[in-house]
């Protein structure tokens, strides 16, 4: 009995029964059309997260008083799943009729972006459907290749009304944004039946750190017109591995829920071509020091990976390397962050000397990267440049990793009473 | 067009054939004054100065016309992917037609809409339909009615033209040959005079609606049979109808919408748009039980047939089990009209800027549509890959939903495919029937993931290296020994004639006696003995109880196999070693089945069907199956043709390889 009910909401004090309506009328919508939207909404979410046991509980319970879509907001957001839906007409008209008043956003497809000269039709990215002082941001999530869910930005085009709703308020659209597929929950709130992931607080976790950067895939063609990819089957080859042990890299750390990232020739093969670089040897990863658990070694080795060496130790310069199928190595460097920059550590093992990377600081996007979610440092430019110097774009075949690296250090020498401990190799 | 060059070679050739011109018919005012004999030299002399003085100025002339008219061209360049040129709300619109022996051309409103110019192609009728409310082209054809059937294409083509179109007419170079009477009734019907009595190496312009009024005609005779009729051109105007006049009044639905939208743009699909009835554009065929193939996305690889495309998709979308959001049509090219057949059915359609050259281009076409495929249905195993010139069979995904298992779990696989390449209507009898094979059909396939992924992606031929993709992947390094599963009777049909690879006698020859499923639901038969090692059992298991034929016999006759149904036989043959398919060419080619190279062998063995019963040939000592030869009977060796034949064949196989 909505009308009665939001009688009640209407007299309470700062209570807005507008909202309420509208995302029922919202919802009617798109249940009439079979579109199964779910609640994204942060702060519905985190209202909804406190008392998540309770609406657990009684999935069908009436609602003694509007707790959560009577808060006065201008939008409420809710995700939808592209490929649960068929674009259709219908549904808009529907939408007019009701009194909606809506706006598309539209936008080339990244997941044929990456492809030579094909130009699919563009798809939508964003809806916002508005009624009266409220808007509905309805936010489309793609399938991406590396099992995980995308949104594009809300990037306005000319002619479009700018004013239509306060788009700098949205929650999404800002950045792009990579998620886990996410299980959903049939819920009642606020006497409105209406799915929310199953999880709201790690779904909310998520999103703050959600944001996603497309490879450069202009650039690398680009890189790729001026030195063709090498197409030998060596190359072929090591792409294979290095492919597969990644995916084994990130299956093993993942399961410890231990945060890493593309780094060195691996970020650098990302970044300038959108692929592993087939002259590279191995695949390097970086984690931050603090994320460091002793899991680490026994969960590569019981993936099959052996520990091939380990240089420095926890408070200190610490490197790992493990011996992947076929030749090729797993680099796993360990980053110390300082006031003002963070480095990584080299350790020499004949001379015992040690050296040090700086690297300016930075923070963690996701990205795709054959076929996998991974991520890269968002400020990866001055990662690369910091790392690889000004000509990193030009490939270079004889690297030395003690003096090549534009940001090496030395960083003296372990006592040597210390090398059996930072210097062990298998 | 202030960037426009002359093109230096166009320019002497058009230069010279209108001096030619001149200089014919000034030879024969020459020679009339001297049979005359009333002109005294002098008078020759002046006649000649002035005669000179008439070239040059012609030349002149010629030549800034050309100037002109390439200005056009250069138009009609930029708009070679978009010439429905928008006409602003007016009423009238300036037609010209222009036809030769050498050239033709069309412009509608100053925009050129067709040229022409190119040699050794393009001959007959060209025709092109307006829209008689926008004025935009609808279609373009051109029908080489010099050649036989031609004509009959031609009126069929005319008939599916709504009524009330504007239809533009010019001949290139000849187009009488073959245009029989049917034709030119059709053409004098549309109003022409001159259509009945057009003749060798006549020109012809004409320009009418269809079921109304004639906005003008023109023709030039050719003089004699070694001539061509002077070029003639056709300035017309074209009064223009409302849109509403222009549309039919279907119920508005957004399926109708669709089908406006398509119908306002193209011509010559018939009754799709027909006012009064027309033909659907969603099926809704039954839904499969169990289907395992319904998240497996469809690519549809297609070029610039949109004709064959419409046919295509029509099949695709009639078949059981069929999920439309799973298909997606890759377009090698910018062409519109393929993509609004594709908006027609409601289905997603990418468009790739063509890279490479012919076999390479194909190629390369496929490598972007199978990597975009996987990318935009990241979570799909398999893709069922297609070809804009197959019929799909009612049961083409019940046929893969009860194969696609073995795909995934026998690692000896390489496909499934739709196709048998000797599956011919006297040599296919079992729907029900799935083979092993050691080559490759395509014609309608289902490709796995981790072999395009892991295999076959990460070295497909670059553009510089002119290799078909199919040919590559049956490449030894590329298939390891791995086969693929094909029915008995095919699951698709190919009826492609005009392609890359293709013309009419070899479709003919090949590919029109294919036999194609026509049966819904059929119930395969025994699927898991397809598996790797359940198959050799069940070989051994039909060798074991099939009765050797009588190898004195000729193998080409009919009376080789007897009069039976439902029996299994089986016959040898030579065959030295695992590559020598002499005796096995032969024995192809008097069976009127594939013989271009060597289709459908496992193992040194073919099964197929003569006169209803199974019938199995062994390949004589490379076969491992020679075992079950019994001692007595002798392998049956066949000699290769005689040197003439063998040359003749070339150009057919390297026609052939391409399917």
């Amino acid at each position: 009995n909505g009308a009665a009910f939001s009688k009640v909401k209407g007299s309470q004090s700062g209570q807005d029964s507008t909202r309420w309506h509208v995302v029922r009328k919202f919802l009617g919508l798109t249940s009439g059309h079979n579109i199964p939207v779910y609640l994204i909404d942060p702060l519905i979410l985190g209202l909804v997260d406190k008392d998540i046991e309770q609406i657990r509980s009684s999935p069908d319970g009436p609602s003694p008083e509007c707790k959560y879509f009577c808060a006065p907001r201008d939008f409420t957001t809710f995700a939808l799943l592209d490929k649960t839906w068929k674009h259709e007409v219908g549904l808009f008209r529907t939408a007019e009729k009701m009194g909606f008043q809506w706006l598309k956003i539209i936008n080339k497809d990244p997941r044929l972006d990456g492809m030579d000269d094909l130009s699919g039709m563009e798809i939508p990215l964003h809806y916002i459907f508005k009624l009266a002082s409220h808007a509905i941001h309805l936010v489309v999530f793609y399938e991406r290749s590396g099992n995980f869910l995308w949104h594009g930005p809300l990037r306005l085009k000319q002619h479009m009304d700018r004013k239509f709703v306060p788009f700098r308020k949205l929650h999404f659209g800002r950045y792009p944004g990579a998620y886990e597929k996410p299980e959903l929950l049939l819920v009642s709130i606020d006497d409105l039946k209406v799915q929310i992931p199953k999880n709201p607080s790690s779904f909310l976790e998520e999103m703050s750190h959600s944001r996603f950067l497309e490879c450069r895939y202009r650039e690398a063609r680009a890189f790729f017109q001026l030195y063709p990819d090498d197409a030998s089957l060596d190359a072929v080859e090591f792409r294979k591995k290095a492919k597969s042990l990644l995916h084994l890299a990130a299956l093993t750390l993942n399961n410890l829920r231990v945060k890493f990232w593309l780094s060195s020739g691996t970020c650098l093969g990302w970044y300038r071509q959108c692929n592993v670089i087939p002259h590279s040897k191995d695949v390097d990863l970086g984690i931050f020091i603090r994320d460091y658990k002793a899991d680490i070694i026994p969960a590569f080795q019981n993936a099959g990976l052996p520990l091939k060496h380990k240089f420095g130790k926890v408070e200190d310069s610490l490197e790992l390397s493990f011996q992947g199928e076929g030749d090729v190595k797993l680099d796993i460097f360990f980053f110390y962050e300082e006031d003002d920059h963070i480095w990584n550590g080299g350790t020499q093992a004949k001379s015992g000397k040690k050296f040090k990377y700086l690297f300016p600081k930075f923070t963690l996007c996701w990205t795709e990267f054959v076929e996998l979610k991974v991520h890269v440092p968002c400020e990866t430019l001055q990662y690369v440049e910091a790392n690889y110097g000004p000509e990193w774009k030009v490939p270079v075949k004889t690297w030395d990793w003690k003096s090549s690296p534009f940001n090496v250090q030395d960083n003296g020498v372990w006592p040597i009473d210390e090398w059996d401990n930072v210097i062990q190799i298998y | 067009m202030d960037e426009w060059k002359p093109n230096p070679t166009v320019k002497p050739h058009k230069k010279r054939s209108w001096y030619l011109a001149w200089k014919y018919k000034l030879m024969n005012q020459r020679a009339l004054r001297k049979l005359c004999q009333t002109g005294a030299v002098l008078f020759l002399l002046v006649t000649v100065i002035v005669n000179i003085k008439l070239i040059l100025d012609t030349r002149r002339a010629a030549y800034e016309e050309e100037e002109e008219s390439a200005q056009d061209y250069d138009d009609e360049m930029l708009n070679v992917e978009a010439p429905r040129h928008p006409v602003n709300n007016k009423k009238v619109l300036d037609v010209e037609v222009y036809s030769s022996r050498s050239k033709v051309y069309v412009a509608v409103d100053g925009t050129t809409v067709l040229e022409d110019e190119a040699r050794e192609q393009g001959r007959g009728i060209h025709v092109i339909v307006l829209n008689q409310a926008t004025g935009h082209v609808m279609a373009k054809r051109v029908f080489d009615t010099y050649s036989p059937h031609e004509d009959e294409a031609m009126v069929l083509f005319l008939n599916m033209v709504a009524r009330g179109r504007i239809l533009i007419f010019t001949i290139k170079d000849e187009g009488s040959f073959h245009l029989k009477e049917t034709a030119k009734n059709v053409l004098k019907s549309l109003g022409s005079q001159v259509a009945p009595f057009l003749s060798w190496r006549d020109m012809w312009t004409f320009v009418g609606k269809k079921g109304g009024e004639v906005y003008g005609e023109k023709h030039a005779k050719s003089p004699a049979l070694s001539t061509w009729g002077d070029p003639v051109l056709l300035k017309t105007e074209v009064h223009l109808t409302s849109v509403e006049d222009a549309e039919c009044h279907w119920p508005d639905t957004e399926l109708n919408r669709r089908r406006k939208r398509f119908c306002s743009k193209v011509e010559g699909y018939g009754s799709v748009c027909s006012c009064k009835d027309p033909t659907p554009i969603e099926f809704n065929p039954d839904p499969l039980k169990d289907n395992k193939v319904f998240d497996v996305p469809v690519a549809v690889i297609a070029g610039n047939r949109p004709n064959y495309l419409y046919r295509m998709l029509r099949s695709l979308l009639s078949a059981q089990g069929v999920n439309p959001q799973m298909i997606t049509v890759f377009i090698d090219g910018y062409y519109e009209e393929p993509m609004d057949v594709v908006e027609l059915f409601g289905l997603s359609g990418i468009q790739h800027t063509p890279i490479s050259i012919k076999n390479a281009r194909v190629s390369q076409h496929y490598k972007a549509s199978l990597t975009a495929t996987f990318n935009l249905f990241p979570d799909a195993k398999f893709a069922v890959v297609l070809e804009e010139d197959l019929d799909i069979s009612v049961d083409f995904f019940s046929f893969l939903s009860q194969s696609i298992h073995l795909l995934e779990e026998d690692e000896s696989l390489y496909c499934i495919s739709a196709w048998n390449d000797q599956g011919y209507e006297h040599t296919a009898e079992d729907p029900s029937l799935l083979y092993r094979v050691e080559t490759m059909p395509g014609l309608g396939w289902v490709l796995r993931k981790s072999l395009y992924k892991d295999e076959l992606e990460p070295k497909w031929p670059t553009p510089e290296k002119l290799w078909d993709w199919d040919m590559w992947m049956r490449m030894p390094e590329q298939r390891k020994g791995r086969e693929c599963i094909i029915p008995d009777i095919s699951r698709s049909y190919h009826f492609g004639i005009v392609g890359l690879n293709m013309n009419g006698y070899f479709h003919e020859a090949y590919f029109k006696k294919h036999k194609f499923n026509t049966v819904p639901n059929v119930q395969l038969k025994n699927v898991e003995s397809l598996r790797k090692d359940n198959y050799e059992t069940e070989i051994h298991r039909l060798l074991g109880e099939a009765e050797v034929l009588d190898h004195s016999k000729n193998p080409c006759e009919d009376s080789f196999v007897p009069d039976t149904e439902g029996k299994v036989y089986v016959m040898f043959i030579r065959m030295e070693q695992e590559a020598d398919f002499t005796t096995w060419t032969q024995l192809a080619k008097c069976l009127h089945i594939w013989d271009l190279d060597v289709r459908g062998n496992h193992k040194g063995l073919w099964r197929l069907f003569r006169k209803k019963n199974h019938f199995l040939v062994v390949g004589v000592p490379a076969s491992p199956y020679s075992s079950k030869k019994p001692s007595s009977v002798t392998p049956i060796f066949m000699e290769p043709p005689a040197k003439e034949e063998g040359v003749a064949a070339v150009p057919a196989v390297a026609a052939a390889e391409q399917t």
